[in-house]
């Protein structure tokens, strides 16, 4: 083995790369947000709505939650300047991040719509509630406890699939790792650190997750 | 709008470009089906040195924990570069397919642990305990207590991380693996519009993963089917929340 390790070289770095951390995290943190928003009504949609509407949506899911999201990247990053739109790197990583968190929260919370039983709702309905109670004080707080663990679980999915962000030029965690591995060649180093400061990003998510859910909707979400 | 892709649907559509796609679809599944298949087989090792409930082999416990939680917590991306250039620094030339292949089986083994003990953990205690009694080694009583119980958890969300892996092994291209994303770039690249070069990326990826996808519920309904042990509220299918 002829490579010399340089710790220090990388260490010099590290407030990069903790900028870099720091993009990656609001980039997934929107892109989340918007997704799971997106997300309920597709569901609510999927399992209420008319046959053409159900039809529309379950496409858009299969279709997105069966192709990479690398592609679909590529897809939008060179496609829509083709047709005239042009959008920054960041906005195209965030749009796809969003497409792809829609999809696959949609196929989730479909999951957990589909787990509240029957005679839950018809005990509601006995007691007069009305489409908006018994969303209210039935269905979330059934299925918030249900899905709260495969959520919390996809963010941290979507944590590392922003990894991809890298390739269009968008400065996050790996981006940044990029540009400081080309610029100084201590690539095993840099690249070291940034896989420490994903665990460590994701560890932290998960521990923050996991007491959120405890707190609000008594889940013993598990941190490991 | 579209002129640009709709003038180039002859030349792209040639069969000399069908089998570059067909190869290069080919590379991308052997990929997968590699690095899954070998992360399997050292997954069911990990966990069974995990399950050895000795003081000695203590450190061998952390060490494999901290593993499984390492490398389900480090992105494709950066973990293949990880790969590329420590493989390098020791000296091993290797093609870069088995790069890919070997930074698949190193994800692969930690997630699919993760699915293994699980499985272990679904069969009943007394069921360990009853084989004890009848002077089972431990080695037999997972073969042939725990193991016959468990696969039937085990098999459906490990089928969809074989089916996740050939999406995540797009990213392989980004250090040169000539596999299907890296197929659509060329085609952009020597001047094929991207709507036509990644948009019949996109359309192979499909092809080959809704069909494993639909072929992983089956395999669940199946396996739900022949055991029904499983009673109680319908939680979204494995498959779903272990693809997360």
């Amino acid at each position: 083995m002829d490579y010399t390790f340089q710790w220090g070289v990388a260490f010099k770095y590290l407030p990069d790369l903790l900028g870099g951390a720091w993009v990656t995290f609001h980039l997934t943190f929107i892109g989340f947000w918007i997704g799971l928003a997106a997300a309920v009504f597709l569901a609510v949609g999927q399992t209420y709505g008319g046959r053409g509407l159900r039809r529309a949506i379950s496409a858009y899911v299969v279709f997105f939650t069966n192709t990479p999201s690398l592609v679909t990247a590529f897809f939008i990053f060179y496609g829509l300047p083709e047709v005239g739109i042009l959008w920054s790197p960041y906005v195209c990583i965030l749009v796809n991040l969003i497409l792809n968190a829609a999809a696959f929260l949609t196929d989730v919370i479909r999951g957990g719509v589909a787990s509240v039983r029957i005679a839950e709702m018809e005990a509601a309905e006995t007691l007069g509630f009305s489409m908006l109670q018994k969303i209210r004080y039935v269905i979330v707080p059934h299925i918030a406890k249900v899905l709260y663990a495969p959520i919390s679980n996809l963010y941290i999915v979507f944590i590392l699939g922003s990894a991809l962000a890298a390739i269009f030029g968008v400065e996050e965690l790996t981006g940044t790792a990029f540009n400081i591995a080309s610029d100084t060649f201590r690539t095993i180093e840099i690249y070291t650190l940034a896989a420490g400061i994903y665990v460590a990003m994701t560890i932290i998510a998960s521990t923050i997750l996991a007491l959120a859910g405890r707190w609000a909707f008594r889940v013993k979400a598990r941190i490991f | 709008m579209f002129q640009h892709a709709l003038a180039q649907i002859d030349l792209f559509f040639t069969w000399q470009n069908g089998i570059l796609w067909l190869r290069a679809m080919v590379t991308t599944l052997s990929m997968a089906a590699l690095g899954c298949g070998l992360g399997f087989a050292l997954a069911c090792v990990l966990v069974y040195l995990r399950s050895w409930p000795s003081i000695a082999l203590l450190p061998v416990r952390i060490l494999l924990i901290a593993y499984v939680e390492i490398f389900r917590r480090i992105p494709f991306l950066v973990l293949i570069f990880l790969v590329l250039f420590g493989t390098r620094a020791l000296g091993l030339r290797m093609p870069l397919f088995w790069i890919a292949c070997i930074t698949v089986t190193v994800m692969a083994t930690a997630f699919i642990a993760e699915i293994v003990r699980a499985g272990y953990e679904s069969v009943h205690r007394t069921q360990w305990e009853s084989a004890t009694v009848m002077n089972f080694g431990r080695l037999r009583t997972v073969l042939f207590v725990v193991l016959p119980q468990a696969w039937t958890v085990i098999i459906p969300p490990a089928f969809s991380y074989f089916v996740m892996f050939i999406k995540e092994t797009s990213l392989a291209s980004q250090v040169g693996v000539y596999e299907l994303m890296q197929t659509g770039k060329y085609f952009n690249n020597v001047g094929i519009s991207p709507f036509l070069a990644f948009g019949t990326c996109l359309l192979i990826y499909f092809a080959l993963s809704y069909p494993l996808t639909r072929l992983g519920w089956h395999i669940e309904r199946r396996l739900k089917h022949r055991f029904r042990r499983i009673a109680g509220p319908v939680l979204p299918s494995a498959s779903v929340t272990a693809s997360l």
